[in-house]
């Protein structure tokens, strides 16, 4: 019988767990030597668990298709993506030193505007994203604070080299599935865990709840909320899941009203109690349609006034993707040097802004080797990833770029970095990305590691869950020699 | 507490009640079934008018027949009484519920359903729908079982205990109605010859026997059966028992003065029924009223909590 990890090849790619194709790293050897010293049979058995695990926890998330909703269950790999602590402290310090940045960046776009002023970022690009809003003009959330859950993806390249490719501000999602990949691992190879130092990642619900808690220093014990669109959203579980387990209540937007006198209430049993503090996963777009859209259902009308007279506090401020744009995140780290007088940590990944002349010149010329991407969509969408499209697709984007330059950037494509991952009859190298998840609030939390989301089919590089991307644990481990105590 | 979120969990527990008690009757019956001779006059159709399914189901299905039967009781989308519909109804209100509820009651529901729909095709096969029914049984009783042990005694949970006991008030008045039909006066010399083993099946399937047992002997006679299943303070299933559990739930929950006339009221009535004295076919009509009553007071549990005028 061929062994599952027998012809293991990252080929050129740069490989999280291994060195030379099949050396693990220090970091690693453990769980490699575990698994790869598994009968075939007990590690599909372990697979098979993970199957049953996810099916009978309920597990899913919703996709949208012509044929209505599909709750499918998480696609979840059993493999752990795996960094060394030493890595993550300084990475963990890179994301924090840039959520910082970008809190500034929004509070001053928000009022003073002196990065315009002083011509680090032109006026256009800002007033013109799709994620600022006017309405927004002279607000002061607490401690700046507006973007109070990031979910910034990060990749490493052929180089090893870790950079940011986008920082996620609006209202980014993946947070539960996180904890669940961790608690489906503990229960498929527990005897992992005993053996390794993991750092534990069960702690963020409580950060989260505590982060919301420090928005409304007025009040010693404010009551929070988790605002959700529905259960008809692909995220419906997740909303639930975190509800659950940071003690928020989960409403909808036809539960609460704003009274007379200008605060926000939900509709309980006892007649009308105050909410003050929202962790909203709808878009500033839904939230209230006597600002923004007025067809909206999901939202609240007039929250947003509430919201100003600091009546309620709202996780993420509305307004914060003015920072959540691709041309923008192009500015990160003159923001890092401008605003908090540091070099930055972590790398933004090249990019190539189409608004300017000399960057269109050069995407233009090499659009079959370039990644471009729309300046604000997420997901996935609307991207043109150049060696994987056709002439006819490149083409199509030549034109939208020509059309509408100042909407557009380009990146090289980056050699993404592989893992392995079980793929049915063997393991076998597939691209990852991570996605760890921020909190700001009066103080700062990283998640250790965070989502790591890997892209199922051979060689492809879209890991997006809506687009059949997996996901797998992620584990920070501490490889020093004394190590004490475990998850 | 949102009434949105009272409202769901109150469906919730009414799903759960209703998806045991379906299965409890469905499985005696069946017993029953096996046991009476093949030309005695009372068959599957019971359980159908017991949900008061008669028209839907002839509109449905030219034949009675166990399979018929089983298909519409149990596996019918098109039926809002089967209990594939319950089923699902109660999945939808646990998922959406999980932020009140103990983490493993959602992975109970969860398992449930997805143990019923992979099994269900097996329902044509007596041996394995038995199987079946009595691990959907086992597993409402293990839900029920977290809820008490593991739910903080809030408002959450007494929406689940008040919209229990009014289910099984309801599941009770229809098993009894079960009796009126099996006991009617023109009954043939055959039926009645199998007296002691209907009186047998209708208290197992309130899970009753061995209570019933235990205080009057094996002495089945009608007018006990009925006394203790309709006023015995003691025992969890009786109508007078489940009643005025409605009643210390609805105590627990706010302003529930108006409420609570309206359960004492009920309770006066249950409490009058003299189960002595008139034909076993009288309680059907009895047992009808009844129903229409607990209609009523779900209906001013709605506008109470769950569409207050307020907003």
């Amino acid at each position: 019988m061929v062994n599952l990890w027998q012809h293991y090849d990252p080929g050129h790619f740069h490989d999280e767990l291994m060195v030379d194709g099949h050396q693990p790293r220090t970091f690693s050897y453990r769980l490699l030597d575990h698994l790869r010293s598994m009968k075939n049979e007990a590690f599909r058995q372990r697979v098979a668990e993970s199957e049953i695990e996810i099916l009978e926890r309920g597990i899913t998330f919703t996709i949208y298709s012509d044929a209505g909703n599909i709750d499918r269950a998480w696609p979840f790999d059993i493999i752990p993506r795996v960094l060394s602590k030493q890595e993550w402290d300084c990475t963990e310090k890179g994301l924090v030193q840039r959520i910082r940045a970008l809190n500034r960046f929004i509070d001053d776009i928000y009022n003073e505007q002196h990065i315009i002023r002083d011509g680090v970022i032109p006026a256009e690009t800002v007033f013109k994203s799709k994620g600022y809003r006017p309405e927004c003009q002279g607000m002061k959330p607490a401690y700046g604070v507006w973007a109070h859950i990031c979910g910034s993806d990060l990749v490493r390249d052929d180089t090893g080299t870790l950079y940011v490719l986008e920082d996620n501000l609006r209202v980014p999602s993946g947070v539960a599935y996180m904890l669940e990949n961790r608690k489906t691992t503990k229960r498929v190879l527990p005897e992992l865990f005993k053996r390794l130092n993991i750092s534990p990642v069960n702690d963020y619900p409580a950060q989260l709840a505590s982060m919301l808690r420090s928005l409304r220093p007025d009040l010693a014990n404010p009551t929070m909320a988790l605002l959700t669109p529905g259960i008809f959203n692909s995220a419906y579980f997740e909303h639930a899941a975190l509800a659950q387990q940071a003690g928020l209540i989960l409403l909808e937007g036809a539960d609460l009203i704003v009274g007379q006198d200008g605060f926000v209430y939900m509709k309980t049993i006892h007649g009308l109690e105050r909410v003050d503090v929202i962790y909203r996963r709808i878009d500033d777009d839904f939230i209230d349609p006597q600002v923004f859209r007025a067809d909206s259902t999901l939202g609240i009308p007039g929250i947003m006034q509430a919201w100003r007279d600091g009546k309620v506090a709202i996780a993420n401020a509305p307004g914060c993707g003015v920072a959540d744009d691709k041309v923008i995140y192009a500015y990160v780290p003159d923001m890092i040097r401008y605003y908090l007088n540091e070099p930055p940590i972590l790398p933004n990944v090249p990019t190539w802004l189409c608004s300017n002349a000399s960057d269109l010149e050069h995407v233009l010329a090499n659009l079959p080797e370039l990644v471009v991407k729309p300046a604000n969509e997420s997901g996935g969408y609307g991207m043109l990833v150049g060696p994987h499209s056709s002439a006819d697709k490149i083409a199509e984007f030549r034109q939208l770029i020509v059309d509408n330059p100042t909407n557009y950037i380009a990146q090289p494509t980056l050699k993404l970095s592989v893992s392995p991952t079980f793929c049915g009859d063997k393991v076998a190298p597939r691209h990852v990305d991570l996605r760890p998840f921020i909190l700001s609030g009066k103080n700062h939390y990283v998640t250790p590691g965070g989502l790591t989301r890997v892209a199922l089919v051979e060689g492809s590089l879209v890991v997006n869950s809506s687009q059949g991307g997996g996901s797998k644990d992620t584990w920070i481990i501490d490889d020093s020699p004394i190590s004490g105590g475990h998850d | 507490m949102l009434s949105r979120a009272a409202e769901r969990v109150y469906w919730l527990a009414r799903y759960l009640e209703r998806v045991e008690n379906t299965t409890r009757l469905i499985n005696v019956h069946t017993g029953l079934m096996m046991d009476l001779p093949r030309e005695a006059e009372i068959g599957w159709f019971t359980l159908v008018s017991l949900f008061d399914g008669d028209a839907f189901y002839h509109a449905r299905h030219p034949k009675i027949n166990e399979n018929n039967v089983m298909h519409f009781l149990l596996a019918d989308t098109d039926n809002p009484m089967a209990l594939i519909n319950a089923l699902s109804a109660l999945r939808e209100n646990a998922r959406t519920s999980l932020d009140l509820l103990p983490e493993e009651t959602w992975e109970q529901v969860n398992e449930l359903y997805l143990q019923v729909k992979t099994e269900l095709p097996a329902l044509y096969n007596r041996r394995r729908r038995q199987h079946l029914l009595v691990a959907i049984m086992e597993r409402c009783q293990t839900i029920w079982g977290i809820i008490a042990n593991h739910m903080s005694r809030n408002h959450a949970y007494y929406f689940l205990q008040t919209a229990k006991h009014l289910e099984r008030t309801d599941m009770t008045s229809r098993i009894l109605e079960m009796a009126s039909l099996l006991l009617k006066d023109n009954r043939g010399d055959d039926v009645r010859a199998f007296d002691g083993l209907l009186w047998t099946h209708l208290l197992r399937s309130l899970s009753a026997l061995q209570m019933f047992t235990q205080q009057y002997g094996s002495n089945l006679v009608a007018a006990q059966v009925l006394d203790f299943l309709t006023h015995d303070a003691h025992f969890p299933r009786s109508l007078a028992f489940s009643l005025s559990s409605v009643g210390h739930s609805l105590s627990a929950l706010p302003e529930p003065d108006t409420l609570l006339a309206r359960q004492q009221a009920l309770l006066a009535i249950v409490d009058e029924l003299d189960c002595r004295d008139i034909p076993a076919e009288t309680i059907h009509q009895q047992m009808d009223t009844l129903q229409v009553q607990l209609a009523d007071l779900n209906r001013l549990i709605n506008q109470q909590w769950f569409y207050p005028d307020a907003f």
